[in-house]
This record gives structure tokens, C-alpha cells and sequence, in this order.
């Protein structure tokens, strides 16, 4: 999977708690590389900060969505928005996550084990529809 | 005085006695010719006319306006003041002027004897009389008085002496009528020169309670001994407005009354019953007896009627646009003559004029309120706009023209909704309260106005007739509160994100299911460290720039050597510096400058900061002090990345910040420069940047010089 941060502490943070979980990471640091990355590795899943300078979070949100290639592809946004009206921005764009930073990374590995089991048995709209968060409960 | 006993045939010396009387009679009809007043006209009917007449003595007698009595006016020749003794009696006694007037014929008695046998209640009475001749003073039908003459003798009064009497009653009459004419026609003409002053008076302020006291002033002298103005005051009272006499302690002594009793609206009579009907009220003369029965036993009533000394009075309305507004009180007392109705009439016009003028000084200080009240209206910041119950603009303020961008005049009578198409928009969201509720509080709403987005503020009242808006452009309020919120926001995401990597740091180093490596728990510990750094910085920069927002941080100017504070902050940046920088301080001998010291090494802390963090491939961080046209520019040098010439003036908005392409990843709370700015500019100086990417940036603080 992909973990896009322009934050390389966060990065980190997720790269160590997943790589724990056996799980494979690679990284980018803003939204262009993020992009290139994702259509020549096609993650399973990407694991999306929103506010990076240049191309947001939610804009290569819609760049996958709009490119039969990456539309499957599931994104789970980590971001310090925590208002509402970002949540259901967020929901349109197709997130089947939503972790609001300061977030428990420990738990990183299982929320992403969560997320792909439960579209693998069809669950993917009832996840978009109540899009999952708070899972990673804040401090 | 000669005589003649006998009057007999047409001798010679009857010839000369006519010839005599027609002389006499020319006499008398000159004097009567002069005689302009009707007093002067009596008096010369007596004194030529009872020689004329060979009579002894005379006495004359005019008959009222209401025709009810004869007035004793003149008299001469009698031994007995007969002026007082009869003064007026009846039309109707038994008394031979009385019996003239009634029948409008002569009477002519030849002897006492004749009298007594006529008017046999006078039995007894003028004993020394003899003969009488009385004779109407008439005119075309109309008995206007009567003459007595008395004569020494008795008397046999032939033909040609009765003709003689009856002609000179018949000049004496028309004499007097003349005269009454002229005076008629002098107080005619005093009556329309007062009334001119009056209305003069009337006109010439709309302050109508001085006009009104004044005019009762101007009446007393020339209609009445008293003169009254009272007033209805708004809830139906009687207010006495005005009082005029010309003695001030009698003035006071009524003022007084009417301390002691104030009119009751519901008397009978009176102010109360005038101002009630609208009628004028005119009493002529007050008869001694009518006084004596209103007075009856009540002595405080007694002493008011003797201080007024009332003989007559007329009481007006003062009446405009079918309403009473007041009444004017005039009255006869002790000098002014008793009424008559041409006294009424004057008073009547008086009066209309009043109220005309009353209705005018109300009407203009109305429309004057009126204007008061736009005039207030056109100096409010507030838009007021007041619109009818048909949906006519009525009122359209200045600061309703300006929020609105439509002119009064286009505005004005006009419906609302073809005034402004987005008027309905506008108030359908503004809760509408009465007059007497407590005011709702305005609401905000957006619209958009000739292509502008405004934010409104309004609020409304109904006063049932229309409404009434008031309306405030708060669109630079709403983009203040809103830069303030998205602050506050922002601010947030920021702290949020350092917050989680040192939250995460912890909960990864804590964990015992997983062995971490050696080079990761440090990294993770340098995370903790530089993200505490980073937050302590945060908190301190959003507290800063919150500051200067609520224009809250105190600046101390006072000279400082720039040198020297650029010279300590080179040193303190050189304790911890990334291999490959150098750092240097040109200068060439800057005077002082006037600056708060602590926040330019602020400033220059940030700069240099910046300066370091932005050149990753290392180089040189030149700090230049000069000074140049009494400003000392201060320059801070890098040869690092450089700035795009399309971010140089937006890296000073607050939370900007570079793309990590442009910044090769360097991070930052984006408040830095934001500060840097505006910390100069409270300084009175200016912060700018001149940049080639890839080759460095150059940022100049300049600050005045110092004196």
C-alpha cells in the first residue's frame, strides 16, 4: 500500500507501525509522485494526507476516481481536517476511511486489514456510506 | 332768551319773530352741521337749540341698541342732577320721553296740569315744570332718542311753534345719525387696524404661545379691560395660556383664581362651554341682579366678581379645520365700554385668525418634527428604509443609498420591489417585531447587489401602517469574522499535525509487540523532540500573529545600534549551524535607528532562520547593514533556493507556504513571515523580498533612521 505525507514524521510513523503489521509501504510526499506511484504500482489500498502544498489530498482523490485504471483503488484520508464539512467531502470522493490526525498509529495495521476484508466480502458502499473513522480514537 | 306770550295773526311783529326763529334755527343747524361725535351733536342741540326753542332748559335721551331702554345723555338748564336721578329707564315706563319713543309722536304739554293729567304717577313730581314739548329724535321710521324741552311758563303752542320743534328734533336727529355714522365708521376703521396688527402679530412668529400672549396684551388695550386665552391641551384639559390686564397685580390675583379653581371642562357656561360647542358665547351687559343671583351667599364668588368688575363679556372659539383649539375671553370691566355686536364680530374674526394661526404654528412645528427626524435619518450610519403598507418606499436614508447603491430619488414612492429586485430575498429573512417589542436581534444575510455580494445586517419593526428596516452593510465585518474563524481553523489543522507525530512517536516507542530497531527508536525520539520544538514555536507564532490581528503587542521604540543586533543574531544562529553555511555581517557605519530591539532581532531571528533552512545545499547568509536617505535598510542574503517570483508576496500571508518542490521539503508553521511584516511595519518601516530561484533571496528590513 501507499502512504502520501508531505509530513515525513507521519510517514515514518505509518511506514514502522505497518511494516510491523506485514504489511508493504511505500511513500510519497505530495500529491504529483503520489499520483505517478499509484498508477505504475496500483497499491492496494492509499492511505491519503489532504493538505500538501501544490495537489491536495482531495484532488488526487478525484485524479484516481476519475481514471478507470485507479477508481477501485481504496483511499483512506489521514488529515488534521477534522471538520464536517471536510468528512462528507471526503465521503463524495469516494473514501472508504477517515482518520483525523492526532490518530493512534499502532492500530494503523488493523484498520487497513479491516478495510480490505470488508470490501473483499462487498462491504465497500456500506464502508463509503459510513465511512470509516475514529477507529484510530484521538489522545 | 326772549319771549312771546301770544302769537296772534301775521302782524309785523309776528313776521319779525318768525324771521327771528328761522334765524335761530339757522344757528342751530350750523352748529349741528360741525358737530362731528354724537356727544358734540347733543350738546349742540341743547345750547342753540333751547334758544332756538325759547325753552328754559333741555334734556336728551338715546335709545338702546335693543330698543328696551332710554339713556339719560345730555341735558342743560335743570337745577337737579337729572343725568343721575333718571339716568336710564325703561321704554316701557310711564314717562312722557318713554310714551314719545313708543308712539314716535310729539307730545306737547301746554302746563304741569296737562302732564299731570297724562302721566298721573307723576303727580307730585317737578313742581316748578310748566310747559314740556318731547319730541322723537327720528329717522326714516327708526326712533333713535328723544328731546325734552322744559319752559318757564305754561305755554300755548301754536302751529308755527310746534313746526319750529319738530323741525329742529328732525335736524337734531339726522345730526346725530350722522355722527353715530362717522363714529361707526371710526371704529370700523380702528376695528380693521386692529385686526391688521393683530394678524400681523399672528404672522409674525409660529412660536403660536408668545403670539397668543401678546395678542391678549394688544386686546387689552384696545377691546378689553381682561383678556383670557385658554387652550385644550391634549387629553381634553383646559389650560389657561394667557392673561392680560393692565394692572400686574391683578394679572396675578387671576392667575391665582385659577390656581385655586381650574375650569371644570363640563361647566355650563363659560371658556368650558365655548371650547365644548364651538359656539361663541356673548353677554352684553350683566344686569346688577343677574350678578347679585349668580353670587347669591357665596363671598369668595363676590370678592372675584368685584376684583373683575365684569360689565360685559364675549367669549370666542378658536376654531380651525372644524376643531375648537381654544377660546379668547374679552371683557368690559371697569373702563372698556359694555359689548356690542359689532364687539362680537371683531372678536369672531379675532378669533379665526388665532386659530388659523394656532393650526399653522402646529401644523409647521408637525412637518418640522418630521424634518428634524430625516434630517437625524440622513446622518445615521444605518440604512433606514420605511415602507408603506402597499409596498411603497416612503423613507430611503442616505446610508440606505450607499449600502443599497440605489439614489434616494430613485427610490422614493416607488414600489420596493421594482426598487430593488432583491429586496424580498433581503427581508424575507428578517423577523418582524410591533412597536412595542423588544427588537429582534438584525440578521445577517448575503445578497447580491448589482453584481456585488454583500452581507446585510437587518432588522425590522412593523408599525402596522408599514414597516420600518434598518440595515447595515457588514460585509467587511463578515470577511473579518471569517479570516478570523478560517484562523482559528487553520491554526487547528496546524497544531494537529505535530500533535500526532509526537502522539504516534510515544505510542510506537510503547509498544511491545513489535522490536523495533536501534535507528528507528531514535528517530523516533529526535520525532518527539523537533515536533515539541515545532509546536512551542506554533503556539508561540499563533498567539504573535492573533496579537497583532486584536492589534495587541506593544512596540517600544526607542534608538537602537542595528549592527549590534544583527551582529548578536549571526552569533547565536552560528552555535547550531548545518555544515556547508556561513554566516557574515557587512556594514558601513549605521547610525541609530528608533525600533523596539527586542522584536527587529526577532524578525532577523526568523530571516536568518529561514535564510539557513532554505539554502540545504549550503552557501553563504550575508546579513548587510545600511543606511541610505535617513532610512537604515537592513538585508538578509541567501544563496539558496529562491522564491518564484509568482509566491513573493503571498510567502507573507499567514499559514502560506511553500510547495515542498519549491522548498525542498523545508517545513514551517507559515506564520514566520507573516510576522516578520507586520512586527516592521509597526515599526514604522517596510519588509520585502527580491528573489531568483536557484540562485537566493534577499530580504530587506528597512526602518527609519534615529532623529
Amino acid at each position: 500500500m501507499l502512504v502520501v505525507d508531505d509530513e515525513s514524521p507521519i510517514r515514518m510513523l505509518c511506514r514502522v507501525n505497518l511494516t510491523a503489521a506485514g504489511i508493504e509501504v511505500l511513500e510519497a510526499d505530495n500529491g504529483r509522485d503520489a499520483l505517478e506511484l499509484i498508477r505504475r504500482e496500483l497499491p492496494d489500498l492509499v492511505l491519503l494526507d489532504v493538505m500538501m502544498p501544490d495537489l491536495d489530498g482531495w484532488e488526487v482523490a478525484r485524479r484516481l476516481a476519475a481514471d478507470p485504471k485507479t477508481r477501485e483503488i481504496p483511499i483512506v484520508f489521514l488529515t488534521a481536517r477534522a471538520g464536517e464539512a471536510d468528512r462528507r467531502l471526503g465521503e463524495q470522493l469516494g473514501g472508504v476511511g477517515y482518520v483525523v490526525k492526532p490518530f493512534d498509529p499502532v492500530r494503523i495495521g488493523d484498520l487497513v486489514e479491516e478495510v480490505l476484508t470488508r470490501i473483499e466480502q462487498g462491504e465497500r458502499e456500506a464502508l463509503r456510506r459510513g465511512i470509516l473513522d475514529d477507529m484510530l480514537g484521538s489522545p | 332768551m326772549s319771549r312771546s306770550s301770544a302769537e296772534t295773526g301775521l302782524s309785523l311783529e309776528a313776521l319779525a319773530d318768525a324771521a327771528d326763529r328761522a334765524n335761530r334755527l339757522q344757528r342751530v343747524t350750523d352748529r349741528l352741521a360741525e358737530a362731528l361725535t354724537p356727544q358734540q351733536v347733543l350738546d349742540a342741540i341743547l345750547t342753540e337749540g333751547l334758544r332756538a326753542a325759547e325753552a328754559r332748559a333741555g334734556a336728551i335721551g338715546i335709545v338702546s341698541e335693543d330698543g328696551e331702554w332710554i339713556e339719560l345723555l345730555a341735558q342743560r338748564g335743570y337745577k337737579r342732577p337729572i343725568l343721575t336721578e333718571w339716568g336710564r329707564f325703561p321704554v316701557s315706563a310711564e314717562l312722557p320721553m318713554s310714551h314719545v319713543v313708543r308712539n314716535g309722536e310729539p307730545l306737547f304739554l301746554e302746563s304741569l296740569k296737562a302732564r299731570n293729567e297724562l302721566f298721573p304717577n307723576l303727580e307730585g313730581r317737578g313742581r316748578d315744570g310748566h310747559a314740556l314739548a318731547v319730541l322723537p329724535l327720528a329717522l326714516e321710521g327708526r326712533i333713535l332718542g328723544v328731546i325734552g324741552l322744559s319752559f318757564g311758563d305754561d305755554m300755548v303752542f301754536s302751529e308755527e311753534r310746534r313746526k319750529m320743534k319738530i323741525t329742529l328734533a328732525r335736524q337734531a336727529a339726522l345730526a346725530l345719525e350722522r355722527a353715530r355714522l362717522f363714529e361707526a365708521e371710526q371704529a370700523a376703521r380702528q376695528r380693521l387696524a386692529f385686526l391688521a396688527e393683530a394678524s400681523e402679530l399672528l404672522g409674525s412668529s409660529l412660536d403660536y404661545e408668545q403670539t397668543l400672549s401678546r395678542l391678549a396684551h394688544l386686546s387689552v388695550r384696545r377691546l378689553a379691560d381682561w383678556c383670557s386665552i385658554d387652550m385644550v391641551a391634549a387629553d381634553g384639559s383646559i389650560d389657561r395660556l394667557a392673561v392680560a390686564h393692565e394692572d400686574p397685580d391683578k394679572v396675578k390675583w387671576a392667575l391665582e383664581l385659577q390656581e385655586r379653581y381650574p375650569p371644570d371642562p363640563d361647566a355650563p357656561h363659560g371658556v368650558s362651554l365655548v371650547i365644548r360647542t364651538g359656539k361663541p358665547e356673548f353677554l352684553p351687559e350683566l344686569p346688577e341682579e343677574m350678578l347679585e343671583e349668580a353670587i347669591g351667599d357665596d363671598d369668595v364668588l363676590r370678592e372675584i366678581v368685584e376684583q373683575l368688575g365684569v360689565r360685559s363679556s364675549i367669549c370666542v372659539p378658536l376654531n380651525a379645520r372644524g376643531r375648537t383649539l381654544g377660546a379668547l375671553t374679552l371683557i368690559a370691566a371697569e373702563s372698556h365700554p359694555p359689548y356690542t355686536s359689532a364687539d362680537l364680530e371683531l372678536a369672531i374674526e379675532l378669533a379665526r385668525r388665532a386659530g388659523t394661526a394656532v393650526d399653522n404654528s402646529r401644523l409647521f412645528q408637525e412637518a418640522e418634527k418630521g424634518a428634524n427626524a430625516a434630517r437625524a435619518l440622513a446622518y445615521v450610519a444605518d440604512g433606514v428604509v420605511l415602507i408603506d403598507g402597499s409596498g411603497v418606499v416612503r423613507h430611503w436614508n442616505p446610508a440606505a443609498a450607499t449600502i443599497t447603491g440605489v439614489p434616494e430619488e430613485e427610490a422614493l414612492g416607488r414600489r420596493v420591489h421594482s426598487v430593488l429586485p432583491a429586496w424580498e430575498s433581503l427581508v424575507s429573512h428578517v423577523p418582524l417585531v410591533g412597536p412595542d417589542e423588544a427588537l429582534a436581534r438584525p440578521v445577517t444575510v448575503p445578497i447580491v447587489l448589482q453584481g456585488r455580494e454583500l452581507w446585510v445586517s437587518a432588522s425590522g419593526v412593523d408599525f402596522g401602517e408599514g414597516t420600518v428596516y434598518a440595515l447595515r452593510d457588514v460585509t467587511d465585518e463578515h470577511a473579518l469574522e471569517k479570516t478570523r474563524s478560517d484562523f482559528v481553523a487553520t491554526a487547528s489543522h496546524e497544531l494537529r499535525t505535530p500533535l500526532a507525530a509526537v502522539y504516534g512517536a510515544v505510542r510506537t516507542l510503547r509498544r511491545e509487540d513489535i522490536e523495533l530497531r536501534e535507528e528507528d527508536r531514535l528517530a523516533f525520539l529526535e520525532i518527539i523532540e523537533d515536533e515539541s520544538v515545532r509546536l512551542t514555536q506554533l503556539v508561540d507564532q499563533i498567539l504573535l500573529a492573533g496579537q497583532l490581528d486584536a492589534n495587541a503587542v506593544q512596540i517600544d521604540l526607542e534608538p537602537c545600534d542595528p549592527v549590534q543586533i544583527a551582529s548578536g543574531v549571526l552569533e547565536s544562529a552560528s552555535l547550531h549551524l548545518p555544515d556547508g553555511i556561513s554566516l557574515r555581517v557587512e556594514s558601513n557605519g549605521v547610525g541609530a535607528i528608533l525600533c523596539d530591539a527586542n522584536k527587529l532581532r526577532q524578525v532577523l531571528v526568523n530571516l536568518v532562520d529561514n535564510a539557513v533552512k532554505y539554502s540545504p545545499k549550503g552557501g553563504e547568509v550575508e546579513i548587510r547593514v545600511d543606511s541610505e536617505d535617513g532610512e537604515c535598510q537592513i538585508e538578509v542574503a541567501d544563496q539558496g533556493l529562491g522564491i518564484p517570483s509568482s509566491e513573493r508576496e503571498r510567502i507573507f500571508d499567514k499559514f502560506y507556504r511553500l510547495d515542498p518542490q519549491q522548498s525542498g521539503g523545508v517545513g514551517g508553521s507559515g506564520l514566520g513571515l507573516y510576522i516578520c511584516r507586520e512586527l516592521v511595519e509597526r515599526m514604522n518601516g517596510h519588509l520585502d523580498v527580491d528573489s531568483e530561484p536557484g540562485k537566493g533571496s534577499r530580504f530587506t528590513v528597512a526602518l527609519p533612521a534615529s532623529g
